[in-house]
Formats: C-alpha cells, sequence, structure tokens
C-alpha cells in the first residue's frame, strides 16, 4: 500500500505514520507539509490513500484537496483536521469527493480504525 | 527572541497541540454564535514578558478585557483570552443571545469568564490529554487593564524569560478577534519540556 500524508504538522504526521505502519509494516508512506509539495510531487505511481490536514501554511486546503483528487482520481482520500466547526465540515462535504472519512485530531487508534476499515 | 530551548520536533508539537486545543475551542464557539472562527496558525516564542506584551497587544490595542486560568502540575503555565476592550459588548451579546432584554454591561464579567472557561479549558483538556499526569485548574478570572497589568509586568519584572504559544482567531460576521495565549514561566520550562519530550518518546 502507497500513503501519502499531507499535514503540516511532523506530529501529527508521525503519529499517523506510527498508526498506519502498525497495521501494514509494509506499507509505503510518502511525507509533505503543504497542498504545493503534494501537488508537485509525481502522479505515478498513485497512492491508495491520501491523508490531508484543513487550515495548512501555503495554499488553500480546500483547493488542494480539489486539486490532489484530480490528479489521483483513484485514490481514496481522507481528511484528518483539529478544526471541526460544522462550517468546515459543510466546505469539506461541499468539495464533492468522497472522502472515507473525515475524523478529529489527535489521531487515535479507534479514529485511525475508520480511515483502515473503508479502505 | 530566540526557540533554541526547544528543538523543532518539540516547538512541532508545542504548536500541534496547542493548534488541536483551539480547534475544539472553535467547534464550540462556533456553535454558540452560529459564526465560522478563523484561526491563525500558532506562533511559539521565548521571548521576555515586556516582548511578549508588545506581542500580544500588537492587534488587541492599548486597554484589553482578559481571562485567566492557571495549570498546576508536573509543570504550570497560564492559559490567558485576550480581546480589545471595544469588542466586550459584542461578546457579551454573543453569550446572551441577540434578544437578551437585560443590561449588556452588568453581565460583561460574568460573560467573559464563560468564555474564557470554554475556550481555555479546551485548550488545558488537550494538553493534558495528550502529554498525561495530574494538574489542577484554576477558576477563570477576568481583568481589564493593558497587557503590561495583564501579564504582570510590574510584580514579576519585564526582563523575566518566558515561553510564549499564541493564536489569534476571529468571529467572521461578527467583528470580535482576539489571542489565546499559553505562558510558560522559566522555572516550568524544563519540566514542561520534558513532558513534551516523554510524549513524543511513545511515537518513536
Amino acid at each position: 500500500m502507497r500513503v501519502l500524508l499531507v499535514d503540516d504538522s511532523a506530529l501529527s504526521r508521525m503519529m499517523i505514520r506510527s498508526l498506519l505502519s502498525d497495521k501494514f509494516p509494509d506499507c509505503e508512506i510518502v511525507e509533505v507539509g503543504t497542498g504545493d509539495e503534494a501537488l508537485a510531487l509525481p502522479a505515478s505511481p498513485p497512492f491508495d490513500l491520501i491523508t490531508i490536514d484543513i487550515n495548512m501554511p501555503g495554499m488553500d486546503s480546500f483547493e488542494a484537496a480539489k486539486l490532489l483528487h484530480e490528479k489521483y482520481p483513484a485514490s481514496k482520500m481522507a481528511v484528518i483536521t483539529a478544526n471541526i466547526q460544522n462550517s468546515i465540515r459543510k466546505k469539506i462535504q461541499s468539495l464533492g469527493i468522497m472522502f472515507i472519512a473525515v475524523i478529529e485530531k489527535p489521531v487515535t487508534e479507534e479514529r485511525m480504525e475508520k480511515i483502515i476499515e473503508a479502505l | 527572541m530566540n526557540n533554541t530551548v526547544l528543538t523543532e520536533m518539540q516547538k512541532d508539537a508545542l504548536t500541534e497541540i496547542f493548534n488541536i486545543g483551539m480547534g475544539r475551542a472553535a467547534h464550540s464557539l462556533s456553535q454558540m454564535a452560529n459564526d465560522e472562527i478563523t484561526l491563525t496558525v500558532p506562533s511559539l516564542a521565548l521571548a521576555s514578558r515586556k516582548e511578549a506584551c508588545i506581542v500580544l497587544s500588537k492587534t488587541a490595542g492599548g486597554r484589553v478585557c482578559s481571562v485567566t486560568q492557571q495549570l498546576k502540575g508536573d509543570f504550570t503555565a497560564d492559559a490567558i483570552l485576550i480581546f480589545p476592550e471595544a469588542s466586550s459588548l459584542s461578546i457579551v451579546r454573543l453569550m446572551v443571545g441577540d434578544s437578551y432584554p437585560g443590561n449588556l454591561t452588568e453581565m460583561e464579567e460574568e460573560a467573559l469568564t464563560e468564555i474564557g472557561n470554554i475556550i481555555l479549558n479546551a485548550c488545558f483538556g488537550t494538553l493534558i490529554n495528550m502529554l498525561g499526569g495530574e494538574y489542577h485548574i484554576s477558576l477563570p478570572t477576568s481583568k481589564l487593564g493593558s497587557c503590561d497589568d495583564i501579564l504582570e509586568l510590574e510584580n514579576k519584572g519585564a526582563d523575566e524569560i518566558v515561553m510564549l504559544l499564541y493564536i489569534d482567531f476571529v468571529l467572521k460576521h461578527r467583528t470580535i478577534y482576539g489571542h489565546v495565549a499559553i505562558l510558560l514561566e522559566g522555572d516550568s520550562m524544563p519540566n514542561f519540556v520534558k513532558k513534551i519530550q516523554e510524549f513524543l518518546g511513545t511515537y518513536n
């Protein structure tokens, strides 16, 4: 499995990486800190899973999610965010992307399970 | 200002924990206000108490309202919510509802304390849940004055080095803005850094 983690926090990436590696020891994880860095990655090979944070420096995260979905249409995408306001959830829904999960930070084993079950 | 006492990873961990706490606070606040809360990326600095005052008064202005709660345990930290004085009645209106028929000024202290309670407890709660340990959180106290008064510049010394972690937030449609800051005094820093390092160690 190939996973892309898009999050400006090294701590959050470390937590997600740790939980994913426990479940999938052979998975290949690519980490980036901004939407711009994610979009600069090659289109191939594609990712099986992309997790994206909302509220990152640089490119607007909603725009980044949309562009990443266009670039990797077969990838499953999940939002992992500290900003859990209803208005943010509505914006996420309005993107027209079928996210497999929208989960609240901090990432825990239980929350990560929602993503893993949907893979 | 310098941040030499913390590694990049420790700084990242601190700002992310604060970010998560403020995310929760913003969720509660947005439900109460029926408005979206815009948050900036948190900033972290080691600064003298005087420099911290300058940072916090930059956007809040001269006279500010504040609510402070203190966390005591493995380390001691103050969480401070700061609004410009001019916003205070808007905050009362937010808390009591637009149709409240009474005198808003009479409700000021209670409303500020309650909003502080919601926001500051979300920050401290997240910090405690993630770092672990036994802590006591004091009751919120509100104060009106300059940032110098709020940070007790006169009593505690302008040159004392403190760790300042802060975030700005804006309620989009109510033109309310403010800061939330966590301030640690010098004595508490080694224990605080130790807790952060222990937390990071669980992922290595």
